[in-house]
């Protein structure tokens, strides 16, 4: 059973400090929501979880089974299993869907091994058709023209066929009408199981009908200021961050 | 919002009219060492000056005419037979009471004095060869800056003056730029003092009265570090048969952290062969910033530049030009990058009318291993009649991984549809033509000072008239 | 000092003293000589060629002053120390066999100007008047259709120096003629090889799709030995006539030591289509004009270039978008991927000629810049004599965004792999411009090839 442990974490970009202090653990098949108003450090957590060139640590640890990733570069924290769906995923001009992903399950295999192509769409097309996409969509250019819910979908789809141990998913729920958010939770929840640790990061608790977490924590201003069950989802529906603002920031072993 | 500014004598007609003025100096007709000796005699220069001068006549007579870009069009100049230095009366007047009654009137006429009581920091009018008037607010020249004709300029600031004269643009630069170094006369000299920011423009106006003569005014602006200071000027000539030159070379150095703003509008009659170059050097965090206007003419030939030698230098050129029947106006922009996390900007919009030519030349120059470097053109041309003409030619050069640069131009016109629509709105066909002219230069002319973007709209509707049908 | 030798006439067997064209003092001499042509050539072929040979040698070469050179080494053009490609027993079957297209509607295979081998093309083709053949052949069989079509269109972008060597050196490339109404759905396929050292070539092309016809034709040009010094001087005509559709390929693969000067002229009938691809990989320095006269209304010409220029390599690329009549369409789409010292010149016009109303036209070239000594100038351009038009033009010059680059990277791909991905798909957009997903599959492998 695979675990990350983030570990007293400082994080600054362009000089600015943006988390301070931050303590999180958690574990392959698992589900944990992270939530927090705007500005919090939700993102920021994602993408230096990922290795983005711009956000520098400036203190503590990201471990993966006690080991520390952050000398890693961000397709060898892949290849280890850390996927991130991202917010806003990058439209990749010319290069299509399907040769996108044989080249990151080709950079999966041993060298001298080759992709098997019949397998690849095999499997692609089952996890497609989970994620009600059309098939002329592996021809298309990475997100190249798609909508909001495609770009989600397609994020879910590079989930599905790279079976990492450990999703980020950064604020998958944004932008999606609730069909689509339907579709992407259906697709994240059969995908969930022993074998995956799930980080859902997001402001909103409307997520938190769909894929219902094990753990929720709050955070702002850089850190977790506070975890609990999934209710705690609830009373942040209503009551909102206000009242968590003032409050000491906890250490949270999961 | 004054309804009007007649210092900026944008309408054609009122630019065009004529006041027998007798200069008292004249350096003859034709080009010659003994001309370049009789200016340096009438100005009183020092040796270095007519060195200069000699030296920069000879480069003149070694050049070949730029017959490549603007055509045949340029052999129509007959240097022989033009006059290359024109004055009368003694040495530049401050006040307006000391400038002699013929002289006087055409600025009056033109509305100069007006417009310096209202927002001007400071004015200088150029009568054919010489200023004849300059001068600057009090509050503005305690504040250490110094706004003097070219002559009084080399004579009395050389520590500054020949620091930066002839640096930014070199008299081998074109063929142009040598005339004008052999010859020049008139312009500013301006410095502006560290730190200092003079909240009012300072404008020049250029009056070409005489016949067969051309004007070649030198001007130099050095920003220290710091200044900031908004230039403009105006030109106007009344309409000759023969051909008219005016061939100036403009110098801007703007100092760490300076920012310089050269605003033209230029309506000159169509005989006037305007063969301008402009240059500014941009050092660190400094800005340059070239705002445009060229209607009339006969053939202009500009494409102001910025060479951004200083870490985070910006440069921009705004540009509108306006061809009409007869007239080709050949602009555009450079922008030579010389350091580090550079930026420039250019945009450019023509419009041709009737057989009007207008042509857009650019050159953007980004060196290797320079970082962070972004140049971003737009140029649109619209074309009104179907014997309009545009051209674009700009050449882009990029080294390197770390630079990026951005050009797209379009050509299009007013669509049927449009001016219909407006027609259905009660529009006459010409008031719809020129309501979509302004449209299509809207966004750049408001970047103009509002004192000149009223005069622009207005001259835009009369260029506009008669261009259908 | 050039020479200009009255003796050196076309039939005449070359002597020493007909070699020197360019030399000067100093310089060795080009061994270029005017005897390309043989008595077997009707007559007035080999007065042109003769014609072609004073015209070559009395015109300058390029100066740097030259606004048609502008940007251009023109170092590489000194023509010293070449000489036409001489009979070569080299074997070329296993390098066709590996470039072949799986189906196409016939083959030839040249090697140093030489034919050596030519599919007989389906007798039904034959039987509905296709002729597809060496030029040599059509000089005896289509001397009259030639007489009228080779290289009827004067060299606009600067290379007139270039084209009449060509005229006077030509001896080998294709005639194909495809009449009216017949379609073809496979491509043809010719391929010229060079072999040897300062071997040099004049590969020739020459379609004519008569009205309503449809067809299509791939070039390939390749050095057998990757580093030697040639050089090529090609040109290619394409006269597609109205409502025809020609689908012209050029995948040129000279050595990374080549000179190459390729002159194209396509000239485009009443609602007819040509398209008109190069790939560009080989050679030191090579220059593509490309001229596409809408000569008819209703035409459209798509110019599309794919470029992988690497090491100390320099492409040339001139074109011409001209509009002569109302209602065309032009669209260039050129895209440059410059990896280490490489250079890249895109200098492109579009001309609305007066009267040419209603034409649409674009140009944009983009050039992705993967080092740091790598440079790009472009030079789009535009002369618009005509009012009602839609012309745009872009240039824009840039590298991979850190962003992209990142996405790729947190899927697992690693850098270089990341990077070659990202620089298929950006010349992958051109070829998605093809309708033939066979022939755009078949391409895609060239680029990938010079990827690796």
């Amino acid at each position: 059973m695979s675990a990350i442990v983030i570990r007293d974490l400082f994080v600054s970009i362009h000089k600015q400090e943006i988390i301070r202090g931050l303590n999180l653990g958690f574990k392959q098949g698992e589900v944990h929501a992270i939530m927090g108003p705007n500005g919090s450090g939700k993102s920021t957590l994602a993408k230096v979880m990922s290795g983005h060139p711009d956000y520098e640590v400036t203190g503590g640890d990201i471990l993966l089974d006690g080991e520390s990733i952050l000398g890693l570069e961000p397709d060898e924290r892949s290849r280890r299993g850390i996927f991130m769906a991202f917010q806003y995923p990058m439209e990749i001009p010319g290069v299509s869907n399907a040769n996108f992903l044989r080249a990151a399950l080709q950079a999966r295999l041993p060298e001298g091994e080759e992709l098997e192509a019949t397998d690849f769409y095999r499997r692609l097309y089952e996890k497609m058709d989970l994620l009600e996409m059309r098939r002329e969509f592996t021809a298309r250019a990475v997100n190249e023209g798609f909508s909001g819910g495609e770009k989600k979908r397609n994020e879910i789809l590079q989930l599905a066929m790279l079976e990492p141990r450990f999703a980020v998913l950064d604020e998958t729920d944004s932008g999606l009408d609730i069909d689509a958010l339907r579709i992407v939770a259906h697709g994240v929840n059969t995908l969930r199981g022993p074998n995956l640790g799930v980080l859902l990061i997001t402001h909103y608790q409307r997520l938190l009908n769909y894929i219902i977490p094990d753990y929720v924590h709050v955070m702002s201003r850089g850190r977790i200021v506070r975890s609990g069950g999934k209710d705690l989802a609830l009373e942040l529906e209503a009551r909102g961050y206000d009242w968590l603002r003032a409050d000491e920031p906890q250490t949270v072993n999961a | 919002m004054s309804t009007s500014t007649p210092s900026l004598e944008l309408d054609r007609d009122i630019g065009n009219f004529f006041y027998d003025v007798k200069s008292t100096r004249d350096a003859g007709t034709g080009l010659t060492e003994k001309t370049i000796d009789y200016i340096v005699d009438a100005k009183a220069e020092p040796d270095w000056i007519r060195d200069f001068r000699k030296q920069a006549l000879r480069v003149f007579r070694d050049k070949p005419l730029p017959t490549s870009w603007a055509g045949d069009e340029l052999s129509a100049i007959d240097f022989d037979a033009i006059r290359y230095y024109l004055a009368s009366g003694g040495a530049t007047k401050r006040t307006w009471e000391e400038v002699p009654d013929d002289i006087k009137r055409t600025f009056e006429r033109l509305g100069i004095p007006e417009s310096e009581r209202k927002f001007l920091a400071g004015v200088e009018a150029q009568f054919d060869s010489e200023a004849v008037y300059s001068n600057i607010k009090k509050a503005v020249s305690d504040q250490g800056v110094i706004f003097v004709g070219s002559t009084e300029g080399l004579k009395n600031h050389p520590e500054i003056f020949r620091k930066w004269f002839g640096k930014v643009i070199p008299t081998g630069d074109n063929k142009f730029s040598a005339l004008n170094s052999a010859v020049f006369s008139g312009g500013s000299f301006i410095y502006v003092p560290p730190g200092v920011k003079v909240k009012h423009p300072l404008q020049a106006y250029f009056r070409i009265n005489a016949e067969n003569f051309g004007q070649f005014e030198r001007t130099l602006i050095i920003a220290d570090e710091g200044a900031e200071l908004m230039y403009m000027e105006g030109c106007t000539a009344p309409r000759f048969t023969t051909a008219t030159l005016h061939s100036a070379v403009v110098e801007l150095v703007a100092l760490k952290g300076a920012k310089i703003q050269y605003v033209t509008v230029q309506n000159w009659s169509p005989n006037v062969f305007n063969l301008v170059t402009k240059r500014g050097l941009a050092m660190e965090e400094a800005e340059i910033k070239w705002i445009d206007c060229n209607i009339g003419s006969r053939l202009t030939m500009k494409y102001p530049g910025v060479v951004l030698k200083g870490r985070k230098a910006r440069g921009e050129v705004i540009s509108i030009a306006l061809a009409n029947d007869g007239q080709h106006q050949d602009t555009g922009a450079k922008m030579v990058h010389a350091a580090d996390e550079t930026t420039s900007n250019i945009v450019s919009k023509s419009i041709s009318v009737g057989k009007g030519r207008a042509t857009y030349r650019g050159l953007v120059h980004v060196p290797k291993h320079l970082k962070g470097c972004k140049n971003n053109t737009e140029c649109d041309a619209l074309l009104i009649n179907s014997q309009s003409r545009t051209d674009t030619y700009p050449a882009i050069t990029v080294r390197g991984t770390g630079n990026s640069t951005q050009h797209e131009a379009s050509v299009s016109q007013i669509s049927a549809e449009q001016i219909f629509y407006m027609q259905q709105r009660g529009l006459s066909e010409g008031q719809a033509m020129s309501l979509a002219v302004n449209g299509f230069v809207n966004d750049l002319v408001r970047q103009f000072p509002m004192e000149y973007s009223v005069e622009l709209k207005r001259l835009i509707d009369l260029e506009m008239e008669g261009s259908v049908g | 000092m050039a020479l200009i030798m009255p003796a050196c006439r076309p039939t005449s067997r070359p002597d020493a003293g007909c070699a020197t064209i360019m030399s000067t003092a100093t310089a060795p001499p080009s061994l270029l000589l005017p005897g390309a042509v043989r008595s077997e050539s009707p007559p007035w072929f080999q007065e042109l060629q003769a014609a072609a040979w004073a015209e070559f040698k009395s015109l300058p070469l390029p100066a740097r002053t030259d606004e048609t050179w502008r940007y251009s080494s023109l170092k590489a053009l000194s023509l010293d120390g070449y000489s036409t490609a001489s009979e070569t027993s080299a074997d070329v079957r296993d390098l066709v066999a590996e470039r072949a297209l799986r189906r196409r509607a016939g083959r030839m295979v040249f090697v140093n100007d030489r034919l050596t081998a030519i599919d007989d093309p389906d007798p039904s083709l034959k039987d509905r008047g296709v002729v597809f053949t060496s030029l040599e052949e059509a000089l005896g069989t289509h001397g009259e259709l030639l007489r009228k079509h080779f290289m009827s269109q004067p060299a606009r972008l600067g290379s007139q120096k270039f084209a009449a060597l060509h005229r006077a050196l030509v001896r080998a490339g294709t005639f194909l003629y495809v009449p009216q109404g017949v379609e073809l759905p496979q491509p043809f396929e010719v391929f010229h090889f060079v072999d040897g050292e300062n071997a040099s070539v004049f590969p020739h092309t020459l379609v004519i799709a008569e009205p309503l016809s449809k067809v299509a034709l791939v070039d390939h040009f390749i050095s057998l030995d990757a580093s030697a010094p040639g050089f090529a001087c090609g040109v290619n005509d394409l006269i597609v006539r109205d409502q025809a559709k020609l689908a012209y390929t050029s995948v040129q693969d000279w050595s990374q030591a080549f000179v190459s000067v390729q002159i194209n002229s396509t000239l485009v009938g009443r609602d007819a289509r040509a398209m008109n691809l190069a790939l560009n990989f080989g050679g030191r320095y090579s220059r593509l004009e490309s001229v596409s006269r809408l000569e008819a209304e209703g035409g459209r010409s798509d110019m599309l270039a794919v470029t992988v220029a690497g090491q100390d390599q320099e492409f040339d690329q001139r074109t011409h978008q001209d509009h002569l009549k109302p209602n065309t369409t032009s669209d260039l789409l050129y895209k440059n991927a410059l990896f280490d010292d490489a250079r890249t010149i895109f200098s492109g016009l579009i001309k609305v000629e007066p009267g040419a109303h209603r034409t649409d036209a674009y140009q944009k070239v983009r050039n992705l810049l993967l080092s740091e000594n790598a440079e790009a100038n472009s030079l789009p351009g535009l002369e618009i004599l005509a009012d009602d038009v839609r012309c745009t033009h872009g240039a824009t010059s840039g590298q991979i965004e850190e962003e992209e680059l990142f996405y790729l990277k947190s899927r697992g791909i690693p850098l270089p792999a990341a990077q070659r991905l990202i620089v298929r798909g950006f010349l992958n957009e051109v070829l998605d411009r093809l309708d033939n997903p066979e022939l755009q599959e078949h391409l895609r492998s060239e680029v990938d090839r010079h990827l690796l």
